[in-house]
């Protein structure tokens, strides 16, 4: 394979190869649809659920930092000349299954929290690395932000599991919510991971990055005295 | 972008500007002034609590058990909301909802990163806060600007959000109701 090409700058986009203008594009518009998603079916819905004024407000930052990733990558992608339109819910593009099921509970949320943002953050450090730098360096902004999502997953696990029925309705929560994650990653023979990789755009398979976060949502649980269920098949 | 452009842009970037120049956590545990009590007094009178006395917390571990209080009043938070609810329904009926919401994500967004540096450095200023709380405090302070905004886009003067929002302007932060006692910091 011949070097990666390095894009710097959006000016430079313009003059890449279709191929890997196309596949910039495509990973623009996922990362601000599932963001703007997640942010308006999960997390804004949650504040409600909190249990006390501090986990509301601090439900309150996530969802806003939730929507300013969507707000991020659609500002990134309207620099590349993507129709705003195309980076909105309900245009096009279906929704990842999770998405479908409206948060019911507070647990619901810790374990979306715990699991489906250590997903996030997977797919975010795929990016960080990225050739086309723009995208690199939203990861990077990106990534503290996700990461401490996954610690307030873990931080409210921490303290639900400390009676016998948090623990149980956490449990029940997880076993709700996690057996939609692993597809996340899509399917195992994606064209489309094939040509992100192939322009160093992202860096491992599907398969390589569903086994990854087999392994840490298996750690995270067993942590916390949890456990995982069977997943579904991938996409 | 047409649809933005049929928002009162000015009452936005009006609330942008307060927003950039609000004193934001630089009073925390300060002695009370006539003025945080006038702005308390009005923010508990427009949400039909008047009743409350004044309370306040000296540091941020206080702060911390107040926003965790066993005996936190959910008719507190349940008004706010209600009166939020009451005014994005106002707002939606004059404004592109689009629009609307596209605004108020971006007020929000930009408020965000602004009072989380802010209420850092409160932080790290006093000492004994938890990391966690520096995001709490961005989070209460974020959607104060966002009540704010949706208070002046319905044209509502009269509204509890004017004085919460001057409360967190003065450098103060109104930490909710615990008992019968509106706690400030």
């Amino acid at each position: 394979m011949s070097e990666p090409i390095i894009v710097k700058t959006v000016e430079e986009l313009k003059t890449a190869p279709a191929e890997y203008r196309e596949a910039v594009a495509k990973l623009v518009i996922s990362h601000a649809i599932n963001e703007l998603y997640g942010a308006q079916v999960f997390d804004e819905p949650a504040i409600a659920y909190a249990p006390t004024p501090y986990a509301k407000w601090l439900t309150c930052r996530v969802a806003m930092e939730e929507y300013g990733h969507h707000v991020r990558f659609k500002q990134l992608g309207v620099q590349m000349g993507i129709p705003e339109e195309r980076m909105m819910p309900g245009t096009g593009k279906r929704p990842l299954s999770i998405f479908e099921f409206p948060l019911k509970t507070w647990e619901e949320f810790v374990a979306i929290k715990l699991l489906a943002d250590l997903a996030e953050i997977l797919q975010v450090e795929d990016l960080l690395h990225c050739t086309f730098h723009p995208l690199r360096n939203l990861a990077r902004a990106t990534m503290p932000e996700e990461r401490f999502h996954a610690q307030f997953g873990e931080d409210f696990t921490a303290e639900l599991i400390k009676t016998p029925d948090g623990k149980a309705r956490l449990q029940a929560a997880v076993n709700e919510y996690f057996p939609y994650l692993p597809s996340f990653f899509g399917g195992s023979k994606s064209k489309n991971n094939e040509i992100f990789r192939k322009w160093h755009i992202k860096q491992r398979t599907n398969d390589e990055m569903r086994q990854d976060f087999m392994k840490r949502a298996t750690e995270v649980t067993t942590k916390y005295g949890l456990s995982l269920p069977e997943a579904r098949q991938a996409a | 972008m047409s649809d933005v452009a049929a928002l009162p842009r000015t009452l936005i970037e009006q609330v942008k500007a307060e927003v950039r120049t609000a004193a934001w956590f630089a009073a925390l545990g300060e002695p009370l002034t006539d003025g945080d009590r006038a702005d308390a007094g009005a923010y508990v009178k427009a949400l039909g609590l008047d009743t409350l006395t004044l309370g306040l917390a000296h540091d941020w571990p206080e702060a911390e058990r107040a926003l965790k209080a066993p005996d936190w009043s959910t008719v507190w938070w349940d008004r706010e909301e209600a009166e939020r609810r009451c005014l994005l329904a106002k707002a939606e009926t004059r404004y592109p909802e689009r629009a609307l919401w596209t605004a108020l994500t971006e007020l929000t967004t930009e408020t965000g990163d602004i009072v989380h540096g802010k209420a850092g450095v409160a932080a790290a200023r006093m000492g004994g806060a938890a990391k966690a709380s520096i995001h709490v405090a961005a989070g209460a302070a974020a959607q104060a600007a966002y009540q704010l905004a949706l208070a002046r886009l319905a044209r509502d003067a009269a509204s509890p959000f004017e004085s919460k929002f001057r409360l967190f302007a003065a450098g103060r932060w109104p930490l909710g109701v615990a008992g019968s006692t509106l706690v400030l910091f």
